[in-house]
């Protein structure tokens, strides 16, 4: 055992957070919100980098992927980092180029990215499907959650079947990343939440010097860390099905605390588009739904513990 | 990045299931259905440490010069969760392994340490921690106990209460006021005093967790030596503080949820509940719980097996620990119903002790204070 990231874990982590220092951050994404956007810019950095192909490369693997993913979330940038870094490549042994939209076959469910996404990878059950999306073929969906949503068509090309067990693979390896984004969002919106309440004074001191702030906000962190690391062991387990679907459980469940907290103790203020915190409270919003969200994370974690099942998705497929 | 044991401590892991399973004997469910401060199973624990110390694993994590391996933080968690995994049979002795003998090799005399550290090494030795009193729990700096000096001895006045094993221990590691114009952290001392010194005297208070759980302990004109002081007059609050850090993850709580989590998910199979969609989410939300418990426990003792002081994340680990606990404990009654109400059932026994943890070895509102100031630096008043 040893806990801390090695000297190429360090130095990945460290060129990750150059980049997205210079490409990414909340004044980006409220840039590209205004039109929906996706930010191709960021995604062609990344992967001329190498980031997005890291899970693929010898002496690197799932962990470091998850290190950028983790990083990028953190950084708020508008890419499809988990599917891009962790769930293609996990799938295809390649990175695809361009967006990656996932799906788990559903009819008309909400995907992200959906229109910006070069490729889709479907969830069909037994198999995972990838479908070329050339043309944009889906319908974007107005939300108020910041990332670009939308729906693909209800007839599609066939697309290439990836074979048996290649459906439980997307599941697991969808359930790390989704872990991973959602670490990375409570981070940074924790970490801006302190800062907040530690600047603004009310009845003569700073806010967050109230024990009714303070013990909510350490249990916030309690359960950040905890998710942090089922995702971090995750990784390292190479998303075997019961880890990745207990980090998936664990910081799925916690994402709409986090969103509830933060909101609460940054008030009217946090509700509003000119302060950052919502540019990571959104997307906890809609990551903790993908793949059927907390409940479905955490049932597939018991199947795998004790029923030795393979997980089950959402889809008509399963 | 490593999350998995090393080769060699998962052979002796298995080693150690397997001396455990050979071991324990076949009542051991009956003798530890009170718990590690239960009289059965404080009687149990004298034979069992006696045969762990004989083996080499019972202070192995102690440096050589006191008898111990030099084994590393990890190959003493292996102990801790083996043991914790099945209930504790070291009973209260695994708190004097834990945090009585390290502290005194940190802060005490060559004296102090031939006296306890030898004995403590074959599991002879019971202790007692002597730190609430009535009129400061969460507060503990606020405590009252004096000793006063009287030549080469301390006058000791005053009580402490809900002193787990009190009943049983051979000596009390008491933290006593030795400064009376003193208040808070300041003059604050720690003796290691015998506990057959007259003018002590017990009450048991009887308690919702088990049978001779609570005690109150009063000291009347008890004259100890000064040569059971630990480290120095007046500055003892540092030792409180080191001793706390080894206290608080000492002690595997999430190997023993797992393990009752897997005993909840057979019952539920048996009873065909366990592909009910509701009772599954139960069951993995509480393992969540539990392993994020784990690896918290884990990181802090990679800190230590690195040097590092004690930081707050021994305070997260404790309240993730306490999470874990309380959410298998719920499921306990929720899976079994009114079943668990029955004393001397395993679901009570479990259920008893798992509505403690968060109150034990400070409350989860102390830990929470300490994250807030320590962690996340947020402001004073």
């Amino acid at each position: 055992m040893d806990l801390d990231l090695n000297q190429d874990q360090q130095a990945i982590q460290d060129a990750v957070e150059a980049l997205l220092a210079k490409h990414a951050g909340p004044e980006r994404a409220v840039e590209l919100q205004v039109d929906d956007a996706y930010d191709h810019a960021l995604h062609q950095a990344l992967e001329e980098a190498g980031f997005l192909e890291i899970g693929l490369v010898d002496g690197a693997g799932w962990l470091e992927a998850v290190l950028v993913v983790e990083a990028v979330a953190r950084a708020a940038g508008t890419v499809s980092i988990g599917a891009s870094a962790v769930v293609a490549p996990a799938l295809l042994a390649r990175v695809p180029r361009g967006a990656v939209a996932l799906a788990g076959g559903e009819e008309g469910e909400l995907i992200r990215h959906a229109v910006q996404a070069s490729c889709a990878l479907l969830d069909g059950g037994e198999e995972a499907i990838l479908v070329p999306l050339e043309g944009s073929p889906a319908t974007p969906v107005a939300t108020n959650y910041v990332v670009p949503m939308g729906r693909l068509p209800g007839s599609l090309p066939e697309g290439e079947r990836l074979g048996p067990g290649s459906g439980e693979l997307l599941r697991r390896f969808w359930r790390l990343a989704i872990a991973a984004e959602c670490v990375g969002a409570m981070r940074a919106a924790l970490d801006l939440t302190v800062e907040y309440v530690t600047n603004r004074r009310q009845f003569g001191r700073p806010v967050g010097s109230f024990q009714a702030l303070q013990h909510r906000l350490a249990e916030c962190e309690v359960l950040v860390q905890g998710g942090r690391w089922l995702t971090l062991r995750a990784a390292h387990r190479a998303a075997s099905a019961e880890a990745a679907a207990l980090a998936a459980a664990h910081t799925a469940g916690t994402a709409l605390r986090v969103f509830n907290e933060m909101h609460q103790m940054t008030g009217a203020m946090g509700f509003t588009r000119e302060h950052p915190l919502h540019i990571w409270t959104t997307r906890l919003h809609v990551l903790r739904h993908e793949l059927g969200g907390a409940r479905l994370h955490r049932q597939a974690a018991a199947r795998a513990r004790w029923l030795h099942h393979t997980t089950q998705g959402v889809g008509r497929g399963n | 990045m490593e999350f998995d044991w090393s080769p060699e401590d998962q052979a002796y892991r298995a080693e150690l299931r397997a001396f455990i399973a050979a071991t324990l004997p076949q009542s051991w469910a009956e003798i530890s259905q009170e718990g590690p401060g239960g009289a059965a199973q404080v009687a149990y624990s004298e034979e069992f440490c006696a045969e762990l110390a004989r083996q080499g694993w019972l202070t192995q994590h102690w440096p050589e010069a006191y008898g111990g391996k030099d084994a590393s933080s990890w190959r003493h968690a292996v102990v801790s969760e083996e043991m914790w995994g099945n209930a504790e049979p070291r009973g209260p002795r695994y708190m004097t392994v834990n945090w009585v003998g390290p502290s005194i090799m940190h802060f005490g005399t060559e004296e102090q340490k031939a006296l306890h550290l030898p004995r403590i090494a074959r599991g002879e030795e019971v202790w007692c921690q002597g730190f609430s009193e009535p009129e400061a729990g969460s507060d503990l700096a606020a405590l009252r106990t004096l000793a006063i000096r009287d030549g080469d001895e301390y006058v000791i006045n005053g009580s402490k209460i809900w002193t787990s094993y009190v009943n049983h221990a051979h000596y009390c590691f008491l933290i006593v006021r030795t400064d009376p114009e003193s208040k808070g952290r300041r003059g604050i001392s720690a003796l290691l005093l015998p506990m057959d010194l007259p003018g002590i005297e017990l009450r048991e208070i009887p308690g919702l967790l088990g049978k001779k759980y609570f005690h109150e302990v009063f000291f009347r004109d008890v004259r100890a030596p000064v040569s059971c002081r630990l480290g120095p007059e007046h500055e003892g609050w540092e030792v409180v503080t080191y001793t706390l850090a080894y206290e608080r993850v000492g002690a595997a709580h999430y190997e023993r949820a797992e393990r009752v989590l897997d005993t909840l998910a057979e019952a539920a199979r048996k009873r065909g509940l366990l592909e009910d969609p509701s009772i599954l989410e139960r069951l993995g939300q509480a393992r969540a719980a539990v392993e994020a418990s784990r690896l918290l426990t884990h990181r802090v003792i990679d800190l230590r097996e690195k040097g590092s002081r004690p930081t707050p994340d021994t305070n997260i680990a404790r309240v993730a620990g306490t999470w874990a606990v309380r959410a298998v404990g719920d499921l306990v009654h929720e899976l079994h119903g009114a079943a668990a109400l029955a004393y001397d059932t395993e679901a009570d026994g479990y259920y008893r002790l798992s509505q403690w943890a968060g109150v034990a070895s400070g409350t989860t509102e102390v830990q929470l204070n300490l994250i807030a100031s320590h962690q996340l630096r947020l402001p004073r008043e």
